[in-house]
């Protein structure tokens, strides 16, 4: 699958850019493409490519907040996760992505 | 339903509101006590003009933005772009009835709520449409989360703040350690996670109202995390994996402006044990700071916060103490180091079964 992704959370210090990573190599391991971009407290890093997102399958969220540039993604499957429980267990949460993409497919 | 309010969701939005005031604090916070510093002994010495004055002045005006900014960003969180203006200006309305942060929390899921309202039921012909966003709306969303905030929301909050205050400043010296020991354990519990969060805004409140000693327990139990955990570390080299003792190169600075967020992931990879180190030592440190009254002139800053205390040096026995307690008991009940610790920073968890992935709480729009 083709996946963007965004990171956000509270303070913007350090679980942004945990979830970041987690997710990244975890999506990988699992053969998928992905670019994630993070909200932290300076702002959009590694903003999203908008040609990535068109062509993503999904849009993943792990946020804690509410983001910025949210109209990207209109018309796109979304599914949404708290950073904990993303960086708790990357794998098992992109296997759960994959499962609902299969039963759900494309919006 | 749902689009109007999402209690599932309440709670980000109230974390929204707070990520974006947290700038706010530590510019303006930082910015007013860099002024103070110049004051010397007294804000009076600075008159009406020159560097001093202007820096303090600069952060005093900030300050006063703490309520808007976290009413606004609340409003935005659920409303998005048009609830943005009528929250800041119910934000301003409750920092000016005394409703403070509660007040601010309040009015903006109001705010929020009729903006949802507004966008879901009023529909215009399509030439018209563009006069919702620019006029309808913030229109109603102001004049009604105003009046609600007068008619409705002022009473009560004042009222509960007000027996709040009472009762925390008619609390006896025996009970003054225990309250004191509490709220160093929140400001300490989750490293500037919401539950610190729900401690500073309840000190600021407190501040607000001339109450200062529960400000000097935050701000030294938010200090404990990053120096208790460097002691620790110095103390038990081989129980920390060579990431963490990177991590905590640049923690102990953050520290030392009462940033703790940096100390996360070496949390995260040991939470039970650090945490309940953390809290200890933030408890005692705490307590005793309430009890011996210690006041803070300034809201933030971390050390630049110490000279403004009624005493500094009881400040930093305060927080020595408490960061060795948790130094001590952390280096005691951490386990050492394994090689697969070392590996654990990269560990990405692993496949689960179906029932296990059920658990996985996720939202698909």
């Amino acid at each position: 699958m083709k996946m963007v992704g965004v990171a956000a959370c509270t303070a913007g210090i350090a679980h942004t850019y945990i979830a970041r990573e987690k997710l990244l190599k975890a999506a990988r391991l699992r053969g998928h493409e992905i670019t994630c971009e993070t909200q932290g407290n300076i702002g959009i890093e590694d903003e999203l490519d908008p040609k990535d997102i068109r062509e993503a399958d999904v849009v993943i969220l792990a946020i804690d907040v509410a983001i910025n540039k949210m109209e990207r993604f209109a018309g796109k499957r979304v599914i949404k996760v708290d950073t904990s429980t993303l960086i708790k267990n990357p794998i098992g949460f992109i296997q759960k992505v994959e499962k609902v993409m299969e039963k759900q497919g494309k919006p | 339903m749902k689009d109007i309010i999402n209690f599932k969701d309440l709670k980000r939005h109230i974390m929204t509101g707070i990520s974006y005031f947290i700038p706010l604090v530590v510019g303006a916070g930082l910015t007013m006590a860099i002024g103070r510093v110049i004051a010397g002994t007294s804000v009076d010495n600075l008159g009406t003009s020159g560097l001093g004055y202007w820096m303090y002045q600069t952060g005093n005006l900030g300050m006063q933005l703490m309520v808007p900014m976290l009413c606004a960003y609340i409003a935005f969180s659920m409303g998005g772009r048009p609830a943005l203006a009528p929250g800041f200006i119910v934000g301003w309305v409750s920092y000016n009835i005394n409703t403070g942060f509660i007040g601010g929390m309040l009015g903006g899921i109001v705010v929020g709520v009729v903006v949802n309202i507004c966008k879901k039921y009023i529909h215009l012909p399509k030439t018209l449409e563009v006069l919702k966003g620019m006029l309808i709306i913030p229109f109603l969303a102001t004049a009604i989360s105003g009046l609600l905030m007068y008619a409705v929301i002022q009473g009560p909050i004042v009222w509960l703040m007000d027996a709040l205050t009472g009762l925390l400043e008619s609390m006896s010296n025996g009970s003054r350690f225990i309250y004191g020991g509490v709220l160093g354990a929140m400001a300490t519990f989750d490293f500037g996670g919401p539950v610190n969060k729900t401690a500073t805004a309840f000190c600021n409140a407190l501040y607000a109202e001339g109450i200062r000693d529960a400000k000097t327990v935050q701000i030294i139990a938010s200090m404990i995390q990053p120096f208790g955990i460097a002691i620790s570390c110095l103390i038990a080299r081989n129980k920390y994996t060579k990431a963490e003792k990177e991590t905590l190169k640049a923690a102990v600075p953050m520290g030392c402006f009462m940033i703790s967020e940096g100390v996360i992931p070496i949390a995260a990879r040991d939470l039970v044990r650090v945490v309940l180190a953390c809290v200890c030592g933030s408890f005692v440190a705490g307590g005793l700071s309430m009890v011996w009254g210690n006041s803070s002139e300034l809201l933030n800053g971390g050390f630049i916060a110490f000279p403004f205390f009624t005493s500094p040096v009881q400040g930093l026995i305060c927080l020595a103490l408490g960061s060795a307690i948790t130094g001590i008991i952390l280096a005691v009940i951490k386990k050492p180091v394994t090689e697969a610790d070392e590996k654990a920073e990269e560990n990405l968890g692993q496949e689960l079964s179906d029932e296990a992935l059920e658990e996985i709480d996720i939202e698909i729009m």
